[in-house]
């Protein structure tokens, strides 16, 4: 089976991005990922969800894009939570020791909840 | 190492030969195998680097990070004298200290030195492990071998280039050449001038509407600029004759597509049956043509189409013996020689293609600009039409 193509969209909850990459993050269509958030970054947002819920998998490529945002967000002093991971990415994350450079959350509301930001 | 890392190794070499194997351009696939360097590493700066092909100098393929750092300042000699694919930390080049380069990997496909690939420090900001380097080591050849393969790809392609220039240059001189050669054939006869060249295109404007391949166009082009090579052995005297001709010298007249036969046929041609299509261009389908009496079975295509392009430009030019035929009366004449002298199926292409080129729906016309202007081209256009729905007809009618 083919892999779907990769898209990301996103949406702005009070001052946190919240972005939805879908598909594989595999290729170097998964940079509209990292512009995404630049964009954000640039506007003064400093706390970013990505929604990996229609994330099927992440390889090399993907980490070394996901690289790119949290270097983004270190450099700004801002937050970055994942949501909707699966078992296995949480535990790759962990394993190459970078999940201390973001935060885990099982889903979107709580990442949002943490944020302290309630939407209506 | 724990089998997770294993695992996730593994992983890149696949993500890796993915990329190499894919159908990207060379600059896209670079930039992937970039990303799944840095991601496998954990680097969030890295760059490949790729030496000219003098040698003298490196460029940047493929960089993310190193904003600053110029490859004219990384020091080469260092670099070549490290092992092949083996990566080391750099300690000791401080343009690349500079740059915040942690780690230089020489690229080298057998001898030759292709370029590096360099990586900045982890973004864990852990040190590089000694599985690291083992798993970079592999991943070096891989990319070394893919940057040497574009090389040699772009290498092979510049030659390409200039062989096809080459041959496109040899084959304009091929053409100017048959031109003159065909040129001193029609100024043996002056009322014979240019002959050879409107034959040449009638009988590729015909073979293009019969649905010919380019190459086999260019081989009927050839055989009609050739067709009359044998006129150059008969006097002028006779080819200029103003009354009509006895019996003896018309066999004279007639030797001319045999001679042509065998003067072509000492030549090597790309093209299939030149010879044979210039030496039967006089036979006619009823068995009553020269020099072999050949009938319609035993014509060839190529042959049956120069046949017709050589009558028809030869009614409608100027002769010493006779006025040329207008348009119209050259129809009438060839509708009249129909399976006796020429094909229906070369007739219903010909008169295909000049109705095509009447109507102005072909960009560069063959046939039109070297006819006369006094024709009616509206009345012409009706006659064709109504050839071309008779032709069809009995075509489709077997």
């Amino acid at each position: 089976m083919n892999p779907s193509p990769f898209q990301v969209t996103s949406r702005l909850v009070k001052d946190v991005a919240v972005v939805y990459p879908q598909g594989y993050l595999n290729n170097l269509a998964g940079e509209g990922l990292v512009s995404e958030c630049s964009r954000y970054a640039r506007t003064g947002i400093k706390k970013v969800v990505v929604n990996f819920g229609k994330t099927d998998l992440i390889n090399s490529i993907g980490i070394s894009l996901l690289l790119h945002v949290m270097e983004e967000l270190q450099a700004v002093e801002g937050t970055l939570c994942f949501t909707d991971m699966s078992k296995v990415q949480v535990d790759i994350f962990e394993m190459l020791g970078l999940s201390k450079f973001f935060l885990f959350f099982p889903d979107e509301d709580r990442a949002l909840q943490f944020l302290n930001v309630r939407e209506r | 190492m724990e089998l997770g890392k294993a695992l996730f190794n593994i992983a890149a070499l696949a993500d890796l030969g993915e990329e190499i194997t894919s159908e990207k351009n060379f600059q896209e696939k670079l930039h992937s195998l970039l990303h799944v360097v840095l991601g496998t590493f954990l680097a969030s700066r890295g760059a490949v680097t790729c030496q000219d092909r003098s040698g003298d100098t490196m460029a940047f393929v493929a960089r993310r990070g190193f904003d600053d750092l110029s490859p004219a300042a990384i020091d080469l000699g260092r670099i070549r004298s490290a092992g092949k694919n083996e990566p080391f930390l750099n300690a000791d080049d401080a343009a690349l200290a500079a740059a915040g380069v942690e780690v230089v990997t020489p690229l080298w496909v057998r001898d030759e030195f292709i370029g590096t690939i360099l990586l900045g420090r982890k973004f864990t900001a852990e040190p590089y492990s000694r599985e690291d380097f083992e798993l970079l080591r592999v991943i070096s050849h891989q990319v070394a071998i893919t940057l040497n393969n574009h090389a040699l790809f772009l290498n092979l392609s510049e030659q390409l280039n200039d062989n096809r220039k080459l041959y496109e240059e040899m084959r304009r001189i091929y053409h100017d050449t048959l031109q003159a050669f065909a040129a001193a054939i029609d100024a043996k006869d002056m009322y014979t001038r240019h002959h050879s060249q409107r034959v040449a295109r009638y009988a590729s404007a015909i073979a293009r509407e019969l649905g010919w391949s380019d190459h086999d166009i260019e081989g009927i082009y050839v055989a009609g600029f050739l067709h009359d090579v044998g006129k150059l052995v008969i006097s002028n005297e006779l080819l200029n004759k103003k009354t009509p001709f006895t019996e003896e010298e018309k066999a004279e007249i007639r030797r001319h597509s045999l001679v042509s036969y065998k003067i072509i046929s000492q030549i090597k041609f790309p093209w299939k049956d030149v010879e044979k299509i210039i030496k039967h261009h006089h036979e006619r389908l009823d068995g009553t043509g020269y020099p072999d009496a050949l009938s319609r079975d035993d014509l060839s295509e190529g042959a049956k189409i120069l046949t017709l392009a050589d009558s028809f430009d030869a009614m409608t030019s100027e002769r010493a013996y006779r006025r040329k035929m207008d348009l119209r009366s050259a129809l009438i004449e060839m509708n009249s020689c129909l399976n006796l002298q020429f094909d229906d199926k070369i007739m219903l292409a010909f008169c295909r293609v000049l109705d095509k080129e009447i109507k102005g729906e072909l960009p560069e016309p063959d046939i039109l600009p070297h006819l006369g202007r006094e024709s009616d081209l509206t009345v012409i256009s009706a006659m064709l039409e109504g050839l071309i729905e008779e032709l069809s007809g009995q075509k489709d009618g077997g």
